[in-house]
């Protein structure tokens, strides 16, 4: 572990400030540089390795240099289709990932906006109880929930639905508990305002509310988006159909034919499919950082 | 609650409605069945089962293999929690020191957030791998004999490893934001009152981080215990062996794998009341925090 | 747009399924993921071309362990499929559970098909029955644990393939001097284990291997498989057994690598070996001790079997009679031999594939299939016990705890025994 200080230290009288920060910047360089590297040099083997053949990497592991296999990899992790009705390829995979992403995103702020519009603006005699009640959900990540809710989803019959995919997920309630926070921060005034003019709880909510939490709405989307488009457990427990394999699953597929051993796993094609499953939420936390970090330190999930 | 709130009844509950539904059906039913089946041996068809009290639960203090895990568990927490947080808070810290590049630094360290776990997990099975992996490679020049999968603690370092690398970006970003939200004119007075950069991080900057360093604790141990799963699930490839397991992924493996409902459920129930304890933690440090802000 | 496609789609699919001729659609989950999935999806796409009455859907549905926990979760909400796949070490569960499952016998017989039990071979036949021998799950993927050699490597040391333990340790330093670990070998707990207790004609559990009922204690922790331990231990550390852990690919790796002479896995893992490998390889039995027996019998089958639930319509479950009654037949059994390395359920498939000259070519193909023809035992039809894949999850912990020197073969199988009773009597309440 390093020690969290200045490389060097003088006295400040005598050294000129701008010898002292020069010096200072290259062993904060160099530090940033190491942390920079250690988060890209994994993915970059990766990527790597996505471009070549089976038989190198299983006797070689990882690879650091290119090989000639990149296109074929990506047309075969992309459009070859597999399964019995022949009726799932990568592209399948990429659109069930983005209907989790979406429907998650989407559903939890909606359901967490109209709840938390409720219990924060309206005097309720059982807000508090309402409240209460959200809260608890916290208490209980799905991975510990998990055979029980296996259990009721297939009970309802939801099981290789996109319904028991995705609202299951949107039980807990970390959007409702974050909205509420955000609407208690806003000022008394605007709703004495509105009151005034006459309008009604419909009206304020849709012009005055969402559109004072447009950036809030967006960083929780961004956030909800990437942690459903990552789902694991979840997808793999209730899709059995093929048809509605999520890119994360397949890779899930293809990490149990690496342990089983019955045959060579294609690392080529599960690198690639690796690296097209990472670029769709990794490109949105990039472009829509500014929203995301706001998002994150704001709110608690 | 609002002081000019409204006064509807109706429309209040009908917002209301959705959320309410989804928390009722797909939350407190299967916790109810949790903490129902937890106190049963049941035949996974449904056939028969047997009322056995307390059983289930006594039977985990008992358990070697449990204890063991929960004691993996504490370690593998903490652990993580640790130097996720310390090299998060090291890189934190220079990164708001440096005007050059600062942004590019900033993207270049948060965006691994994006990758799932398991995908993390993958990465990590490839470079620790016994016979094809980089890194074995790489000890096996220094003369460091690493077997994932057969020992112990290698499969945990292998763990433990992909889980900080997972981890980083989320804490980097809450110290970085906690960083610059530092008043200048305290900055300022702290240059003047105290030259040396180590003496003036730890008087002043590492107080002023306090209340976001606790809020990360809680949130960096929640991930260690529930959000590794895929991590885990990936890197013992599906098989306990001799490998060490956290406490989630043991109600997976028993649940699951074994189909002992009742001995599952018994788990979840205890690890309930553990989230419970944070819960509570968190949410009174939570209403203070916004008290604040 | 996804969801409304679906649901019209599924719609439109019922309607046509309708107005065409009366087809009857049966469901068949599998756990047969990869180049296997393939060979399944033909065969189905066989039967469904053979006739024009029924129509069966392959479903891969993950892991073994996944494809169970499917199908029971389905069975609870009236939706299971019509044919699942059970592997062996599931099997006790879902034949405990009676009600869940149509014993294949009563199947066939209910739907006016000839069953002769007498026609399988009969290390495959006693597995998947019950106590009285009425054969419940129908053999599917069945193989059995033999013994591969790299018959390069053995050459280039100047030794034979082993037949017992003792020639084993007689050969391995040899084999070290030319290069190699002597040995290495996959899922212990079914090719050291379970299969070890068989070769020997040891008793595995009382209450006949568990198939008299739920009452039943595990016997393993026995002389022979102590002394076996602690010669794996020895051996490890001298250099001639390696162990790379509990994934089966982890094991058989290294012997496909040429760093081991020797490895100990399935009977159907001899296709893989020849895509792969570029040295000359042969099998021979699993070995066996001599100090224990003079007279080793036969193994049982591993890998999987059919299983027909209940609660369909009586065409559905003609229709899965019917898909039975094409898998058995001698063809399709040589057809999904020669693809995968199972070996054939039926003594007539068997002398079918040798009249096709199969194992000419392929000698180490019938290995499997002539160890399941040695002399059997009491003890040599197989187990039957509750929540076994927990068992099974103690002993591969305990054996890798051995091997690392954590603890003593005798210690580990008091407690692989203790914890196994445990769990046996915690299944027994289950079936309350």
């Amino acid at each position: 572990m390093a020690d969290i200080s200045d490389t060097r230290t003088t006295p400040a009288t005598a050294t000129r400030p701008a010898k002292r920060f020069r010096w200072d910047t290259i062993g904060d360089h160099a530090v940033l540089i190491a942390g920079a590297l250690l988060m890209l040099v994994p993915v970059y083997m990766v990527f790597a390795t996505s471009s070549w053949d089976a038989i190198t990497v299983h006797r070689n592991g990882m690879q650091f240099g290119f090989g000639d296999r990149f296109v074929e990899n990506y047309n075969a992790a992309l459009f070859e289709y597999g399964g019995f009705t022949d009726s799932v390829n990568g592209m399948t995979m990429l659109a069930n990932s983005m209907i989790l992403g979406l429907g998650f995103a989407i559903g939890k702020i909606v359901v967490g906006m109209m709840a938390a519009y409720a219990i924060v603006y309206f005097r309720l005699k059982f807000a508090t109880l309402a409240f209460w009640m959200i809260f608890t959900t916290l208490l209980l990540p799905l991975e510990v929930r998990i055979l029980p809710s296996y259990e009721v989803i297939t009970a309802m019959n939801l099981g290789n639905t996109y319904t028991g995919l995705i609202v299951p997920l949107i039980a807990s309630a970390t959007a409702t508990f974050f909205f509420r926070q955000f609407f208690r921060s806003v000022p008394e005034e605007l709703i004495e305002a509105a009151r005034i003019d006459g309008a009604g709880p419909v009206k304020f909510f849709i012009d005055i509310l969402v559109p004072l939490s447009r950036t809030m709405i967006a960083a929780m989307f961004i956030i909800m988006f990437v942690f459903g488009w990552n789902q694991y457990l979840w997808p793999t427990l209730i899709t059995t159909d093929e048809s509605l394999f999520t890119l994360v699953r397949g890779i899930r597929q293809i990490i149990q034919s690496y342990a089983d051993g019955s045959e060579t796993p294609d690392y080529g094609q599960a690198a690639a499919l690796a690296i097209i499953a990472m670029t769709p939420p990794v490109l949105i936390v990039v472009f829509f950082q500014n929203w995301f970090v706001k998002g994150l330190t704001e709110s608690d999930k | 609650m609002k002081r000019a709130a409204f006064g509807h009844i109706g429309f209040p509950i009908l917002l209301l409605i959705p959320q309410l539904a989804i928390i009722a059906i797909f939350f407190y039913w299967p916790a109810g069945y949790a903490i129902q089946s937890s106190f049963y041996l049941e035949d996974p068809f449904g056939f028969g089962s047997t009322f056995v009290g307390l059983e289930n639960y006594t039977r985990l203090t008992r358990s070697s293999n449990y204890m063991e895990s929960a004691w993996f568990t504490l370690i593998f927490t903490s652990v993580v929690t640790f130097f996720a947080l310390a090299i998060a808070l090291l890189l934190a810290v220079k990164a708001d020191k440096v005007i050059r590049g600062a942004k590019t630094y900033r993207t270049l360290l948060m965006w691994v957030y994006a990758i799932a776990p398991p995908v993390a997990g993958l990465i990590g099975v490839m470079l620790f791998d016994q016979s094809r992996g980089n890194l074995t490679q790489l000890f096996g020049m220094m003369g460091i004999e690493y077997r994932l999968g057969v020992n112990y603690w290698d499969t945990a370092i292998a763990m433990i490893t992909v889980s900080i690398w997972k981890q980083i970006p989320v804490n980097f970003i809450f110290f970085l934001s906690g960083l610059q939200a530092i008043p200048r004119s305290v900055r300022e007075a702290a240059m003047i009152d105290n030259p040396s950069g180590t003496r003036r991080f730890w008087d002043i900057t590492f107080p002023l981080l306090a209340p976001t360093g606790f809020f990360l604790l809680i949130i960096n141990i929640t991930y260690s215990l529930f959000e590794t799963f895929g991590i885990v699930d990936t890197i013992v490839k599906g098989e306990p062996g001799n490998n060490p397991m956290t406490l989630v992924y043991r109600v997976f493996v028993d649940g699951f794998r074994g189909q002992d409902l009742g001995g599952s459920s018994a788990q979840s129930v205890v690890l309930m009341i553990l989230v419970l304890i944070l819960t509570i933690v968190q949410f009174r440090f939570l209403e203070r925090r916004i008290h604040y802000t | 747009m996804k969801l409304k496609y679906t649901v019209g789609a599924s719609l439109a699919f019922g309607l046509m399924a309708g107005a065409a001729q009366a087809q009857t659609e049966i469901e068949w989950w599998h756990a047969m993921g990869g180049q296997l999935g393939e060979t399944v999806n033909q065969m189905a796409e066989n039967f469904n071309a053979s006739q024009d009455e029924y129509v069966i859907t392959p479903v891969f549905k993950g892991t073994y362990e996944e494809t169970l926990t499917s199908a029971i979760a389905a069975f609870r909400a009236g939706e299971q499929p019509n044919i699942v796949q059970v592997f062996d070490a599931g099997a006790a569960t879902v034949i405990a559970a009676q009600g869940a499952t149509i014993p294949v016998e009563t199947l066939m017989a209910d739907n006016g098909y000839e069953f002769d039990r007498e026609e399988f071979i009969s290390g495959v036949r006693n597995f998947y029955a019950d106590s009285d021998g009425m054969m419940i799950g129908m053999p599917f993927n069945s193989s059995t644990p033999v013994l591969y050699y790299n018959a390069d490597a053995l050459a280039e040391a100047g030794v034979e393939p082993p037949q017992t333990y003792e020639d084993f340790e007689e050969i391995a330093p040899a084999l070290l001097e030319a290069g190699y670990a002597g040995m290495s070998a996959s899922l212990l707990q079914w090719t050291m284990t379970e299969n070890f207790f068989s070769r020997h004609n040891l008793p595995f559990a009382t209450n006949d291997n568990g198939y008299g009922g739920t009452d039943v204690e595990l016997l393993v922790n026995h002389p022979a498989i102590v002394d076996h331990f602690t010669s794996l231990a020895e051996w490890e550390e001298a250099g001639y057994y390696n162990w790379y852990g509990a994934g089966w690919g982890d094991n058989q790796n290294p012997f496909e690598a040429g760093e081991v002479a020797m490895w100990i896995g399935s009977s159907g893992s001899f296709g893989g070996i020849a895509d792969r490998v570029d040295f000359n390889f042969g099998a021979t039995f699993l070995p066996y001790w001599e100090s224990v027996t003079s007279e080793p019998t036969q193994t049982f089958i591993g890998g999987a079997a059919l299983f027909a639930m209940s609660g369909q319509s009586e065409e559905e479950n003609a229709a899965t009679a019917a898909f039975f009654d094409y898998l058995a037949s001698a063809e399709n059994q040589v057809f999904w031999h020669v693809e995968t390395g199972y070996v054939p359920i039926t003594t007539e498939a068997y002398e079918l594939a040798a009249e096709q000259g199969h194992y000419e070519e392929f000698p180490a193909a019938e290995v499997g299939i002539q160890q399941l023809q040695l002399p059997s035992g009491e003890n040599t039809r197989g187990y039957r016990l509750g929540f076994y894949v927990q068992i099974r999850d103690v002993m591969i912990r305990e054996y890798s705890r051995i091997i690392a020197g954590e603890t003593t073969a005798e210690d580990a199988f008091a407690t692989i025994e203790e914890e196994a009773n445990e769990l046996l009597a915690r299944f027994a309440q289950t079936q309350g």
